[in-house]
C-alpha cells in the first residue's frame, strides 16, 4: 500500500503534498511545476497528502504488495489485499460494500 | 524541459538533484523544544509564554507529524462533576498496579484548563461529521470533505499558533544528538532532511519530545516517529522505561498496512471530547470492559492462534464510543455536557494485532524521571522530557485501558509543565555556545552514512527487523525461548548491520539514522521483556501468565554502562500498589489466558470476548 499517482497532468503544483508528507516521500520539481514522488517505498498510507491534494492528481493503492506483514493472518490476507482508492467516489466494490 | 514546449507533463519526474535548505547553520536560542506534536507544541507555547526565546525543530511539519495529528477523542476531568475517587481507582486497578499516580493526579487537576488551551487554539472546534455534512460519506469524498471544513480543521493550527505566539521553528529536520557537557545540556544536533544541511543549535535547556516510535508503520500511522529521542536519551545514559509494554493498536486484515483504509474519517473529523465516563456505580464493569478491549482480547486472540474477526466488520463508533473511548455517562440530561454523544463516523474494525510494531503501550515508554518530578526534569541539568514514547510518566500504569483517550490530553498535560520546568531553568542558565570542535566532530558522524561505500540499504534492513519482530509470539504471546531466539538476530544486526548501513541521499540518511534507533530500541524491548518473568498490563508471557507482585510491582529501566544493556528495577511507591492483603482473584479483575489455572481459582468464561472464538 502507497501513495500513487492517478494523473500527473492534474498536479497543479501547490506542494501540499510536500508539506503535509511526514515520511519525506515527496519532492518538487520547480522546473516541471509538479510535486514528485521520490520514496513511495517509505510512504505510511497515512493518505494525508491524498486528503490534501488540491488538483486531485494522487491516489491511495493497496496494490503495491509492499505492505507490512501484520502479526497475524500474514498469509490468508495477501490475496484479499486489493482495496484502490483512486478518485474521490471510485472505490472497489468491496470497500464500498463494508461501509454503510 | 517538457514544459518549455508545453506539453503536458505525464510521466514521473526524478527527484530533483539538489534541495535549497531554507535554514541556518548555526542558532542561540534560551529553550529548544525537539519534536512538536501535542507535547512539543504546549511545551513550546508555555516556554514562551514564560518570557524566553524558544526554538522548534520537528522532522516533519508541525501537526501533520508523528501521533498527534489523528486522535479522535480528547478526555478530560471536570472536578466540578466527574467523581475523582472512581477515577483513581480505576487507573489504579486497570493499570495493574504500577500506575504513576502523582502523573495520574495532574490529569484531574490540570486536564480542564488544557481542553481550554486547545479548544482556544481552534483544535478542538466541532463541525459536522461527513455524514451530517452532505455526501461526502456516501461518496467518500475526503479530500472534498477537508476542503469543506479546511478553516476548521485542526492540523492546520499547529503552525498558526507557533507562529502566533512568534516561535520559529525548523521542519523536516531531524535532530540526531542532544550535546551535554559536565553534567549540563548545551545544544542540539541534526540535519535538514531534504537537503542535508547539518544545523547546530546552542540552548540553555532542552526539551525532549519526539514521540516513540515504530519498526515500519503497518496500520497505525506512527511511521515518522523512530526512537530517535529514545535512542539519544540511553546514550546519553537516562534510564529506559516501559519497553516490555506493547502498543495495543491493530490494523484491518482486509487492508494491513493501511491506516488510510479504516482511518481516514478519524483523522479528518474533528477530536471529540469525552470523560466523565467512571462512576462508582460502573466501577467494575468500566475496568474490566476496558481492559478486555485493550489489553487481554489479543492476548486471547493470540493464544487462540486466531484473528479476532474477519477483517470486514464495521465499528460504528455511535453505538460503541462510551466503551471504546469514554463519552461521558450519566449526564445525557444536562444539555451543556459537552463530551457526551457519538464520536464518529463507522469504520472498518481494526481485527488484526500489530499496527505500530516496536511502539511501547501509550505513556508507558521514554525516560523514567523521579517518581516525586511532574516536570518531565531528567537527571542531567536543562534536559527536560515529555509526552508518549518519550517520558515513561505512566498515569495508566501497565498499559492505558481506563486511561483510554486521555493520552493526547495528557501529552498536552506533560508538555505544558515541561515547558515550565525548561523555561524556568533557562531563565537562570548562561547560555555556552557548542565549540566549533564539537559541532565537526558531531557533523562527522551524523554524516557518516553517506561515506560508506559498500553497506546495507536501510529499507531492507528495516524489513529485515520488522519480520523478526512482528509475529504475534514475541510481542504478543511471548515466551523465554523466543525472546531468546529473537534476541540473538537483533544482536547480529546491531553488530553486523547497524555500522555498516549506507546512505546516498539525505533522505536515505534520516532512514539510516532512524534503523540505528530501532535496532537498538528492538533490543531494549525483548531484554525488558525477557526480564519481566510475569504478565501485566501490556505484556502477556505464555510462560508466566499470572501477576507476580512478590518481585514485579516495579518499573523497569534499561539502562547503558560499560558492559552493555543493564535491566535495573525501580519499585512502585507503595501507596501505589492497592491492597496488597486482597486475594489475588479480587485484586486483578480480569485474568489472562492460563491465569486462574496457574494461580488455582476459578473463574467464569469472560462475559467480553474481545478474542477469537476456540476452533
Ligand atoms: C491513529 C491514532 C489514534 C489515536 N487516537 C487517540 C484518541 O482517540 N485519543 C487520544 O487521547 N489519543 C489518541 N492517540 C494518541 C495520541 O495521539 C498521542 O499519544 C499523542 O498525540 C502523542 O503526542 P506527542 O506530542 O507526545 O508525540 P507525537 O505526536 O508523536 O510528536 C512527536 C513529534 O516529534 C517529531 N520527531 C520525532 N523524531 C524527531 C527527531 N529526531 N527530530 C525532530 N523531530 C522529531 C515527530 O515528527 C512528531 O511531530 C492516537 C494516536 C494515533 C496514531
Ligand atoms: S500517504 Fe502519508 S506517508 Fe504516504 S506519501 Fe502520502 S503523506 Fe506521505
Ligand atoms: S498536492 Fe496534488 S496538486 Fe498539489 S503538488 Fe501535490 S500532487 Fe500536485
Amino acid at each position: 500500500m502507497s501513495v500513487v499517482r492517478v494523473d500527473l497532468s492534474k498536479c497543479i503544483g501547490c506542494e501540499s503534498c510536500v508539506k503535509v508528507c511526514p515520511m519525506d516521500v515527496f519532492y518538487f520539481d520547480h522546473t516541471a511545476h509538479k510535486s514528485v514522488i521520490a520514496y513511495p517505498e517509505n510512504c505510511q498510507s497515512c493518505g494525508q497528502c491524498f486528503v490534501h491534494c488540491q488538483g486531485r492528481s494522487l491516489g491511495m493503492s493497496n496494490d503495491m504488495f509492499g505492505f507490512a506483514i501484520p502479526a497475524m493472518r500474514q498469509t490468508t490476507t495477501a490475496p484479499m489485499n486489493r482495496v484502490v482508492v483512486t478518485e474521490p467516489g471510485v472505490l472497489t466494490e468491496m470497500t464500498r460494500g463494508e461501509l454503510p | 524541459m517538457e514544459n518549455k514546449e508545453r506539453k503536458p507533463v505525464t510521466k514521473e519526474l526524478p527527484r530533483p538533484a539538489s534541495v535549497p535548505c531554507p535554514y541556518e547553520a548555526r542558532y542561540e536560542t534560551d529553550v529548544v523544544v525537539l519534536g512538536c506534536g501535542f507535547a512539543g507544541l504546549n511545551a513550546a507555547v508555555t516556554a514562551r509564554e514564560s518570557g524566553r526565546r524558544v526554538l522548534v525543530v520537528d522532522k516533519g511539519r508541525p501537526g501533520f507529524s508523528g501521533l498527534s495529528p489523528w486522535p479522535s477523542s480528547f478526555r478530560w476531568f471536570d472536578p466540578e462533576k466527574d467523581d475523582a475517587d472512581a477515577f483513581r481507582r480505576a487507573v489504579l486497578i486497570g493499570g495493574d498496579y504500577i500506575s504513576n499516580m502523582k502523573w495520574y493526579e495532574e490529569w484531574i487537576t490540570d486536564s480542564k484548563r488544557i481542553y481550554h488551551r486547545l479548544r482556544d487554539w481552534g483544535m478542538l472546534t466541532p463541525f459536522p461529521k461527513p455524514q451530517e455534512a452532505g455526501d461526502f460519506f456516501e461518496r467518500q469524498d475526503y479530500a472534498g470533505y477537508r476542503e469543506a471544513f479546511q478553516q476548521l480543521d485542526r492540523h492546520e493550527k499547529w503552525v498558526e499558533v507557533l507562529e502566533k505566539n512568534g516561535i520559529p521553528f525548523l521542519e523536516y529536520t531531524m535532530v540526531t544528538d542532544v550535546i551535554v557537557e559536565e553534567g549540563r545540556v548545551r545544544g542540539v544536533m541534526g540535519f535538514h532532511v531534504p537537503s542535508g544541511k547539518v544545523i547546530a543549535i546552542s540552548a540553555r535547556a532542552v526539551v525532549m519530545a519526539m514521540g516513540g516510535g515504530c519498526y515500519k508503520p503497518s496500520g497505525f500511522p506512527a511511521g515518522g516517529d523512530t526512537f530517535d529521542g529514545e535512542y539519544i536519551a540511553y546514550e546519553l545514559g537516562l534510564p529506559i522505561s516501559g519497553k516490555e509494554f506493547e502498543d495495543s493498536h491493530g490494523t484491518s486484515s482486509v487492508a494491513p498496512g493501511s491506516p488510510f483504509y479504516y482511518m481516514n474519517w478519524q483523522y479528518l473529523e474533528n477530536i471529540w471530547p469525552g470523560g466523565g465516563d467512571a462512576s462508582q456505580d460502573n466501577l467494575k464493569p468500566f475496568i474490566e470492559s476496558k481492559v478486555n478491549f485493550v489489553v487481554l482480547g489479543r492476548a486471547r486472540a493470540a493464544k487462540n492462534r486466531l484473528p479476532a474477526s474477519t477483517g470486514k466488520e464495521v465499528t460504528r463508533e455511535a453505538e460503541t464510543n462510551a466503551l471504546r473511548r469514554g463519552a461521558a455517562l450519566g449526564y445525557e440530561t444536562d444539555p451543556d455536557e459537552i463530551r457526551s454523544g457519538k464520536l464518529g463516523s463507522p469504520l472498518p474494525a481494526s481485527d488484526t494485532h500489530g499496527g505500530a510494531i516496536g511502539m511501547s503501550s501509550h505513556l508507558t515508554g521514554g525516560v523514567l524521571c523521579d517518581l516525586e518530578d511532574v516536570s518531565g526534569r531528567t537527571g542531567i541539568d536543562g534536559l527536560y522530557v515529555a509526552g508518549d514514547g518519550m517520558h515513561a510518566s505512566y498515569p495508566g500504569g501497565a498499559s492505558y485501558p481506563c486511561g483510554r483517550g486521555f493520552t493526547s490530553c495528557f501529552c498536552s498535560i506533560d508538555g505544558d509543565h515541561a515547558g515550565r520546568a525548561a523555561a524556568a531553568f533557562a531563565a537562570e542558565a548562561t547560555l555556552q555556545p557548542l565549540s566549533e570542535e564539537t559541532v565537526a566532530e558531531r557533523t562527522e558522524a551524523i554524516t557518516a552514512p553517506l561515506r560508506v561505500e559498500r553497506g546495507f540499504d536501510p529499507n531492507w534492513a528495516r524489513d529485515v527487523l520488522h519480520g523478526f519482530m512482528a509475529p504475534y509470539w514475541v510481542t504478543i504471546s511471548k515466551s523465554e525461548k523466543v525472546l531468546e531466539a529473537t534476541l540473538v538476530q537483533v544482536e547480529y544486526m546491531r553488530d553486523h548491520v547497524a555500522p555498516y548501513l549506507m546512505a546516498r541521499t539525505s533522505h536515505d540518511l534520516r532512514l539510516c539514522h532512524e534503523m540505528k534507533h530501532k535496532i537498538l530500541s528492538a533490543e531494549m524491548k525483548l531484554r525488558a521483556s525477557l526480564y519481566r518473568k510475569e504478565s501485566r498490563g501490556a505484556t502477556y508471557r505464555e510462560d508466566y501468565p499470572y501477576r507476580d507482585d512478590e518481585h514485579f510491582l516495579c518499573y523497569l529501566t534499561v539502562n547503558k554502562t560499560g558492559e552493555g544493556m543493564e535491566i535495573r528495577e525501580v519499585p512502585v511507591k507503595e501507596e501505589w500498589t492497592g491492597d496488597r492483603e486482597q486475594a489475588y482473584e479480587k485484586r486483578y479483575l480480569c485474568y489472562y489466558p492460563g491465569e486462574p489455572e496457574a494461580r488455582g481459582f476459578h473463574v467464569e468464561p469472560p462475559r467480553w470476548m474481545g478474542g477469537g472464538k476456540k476452533p
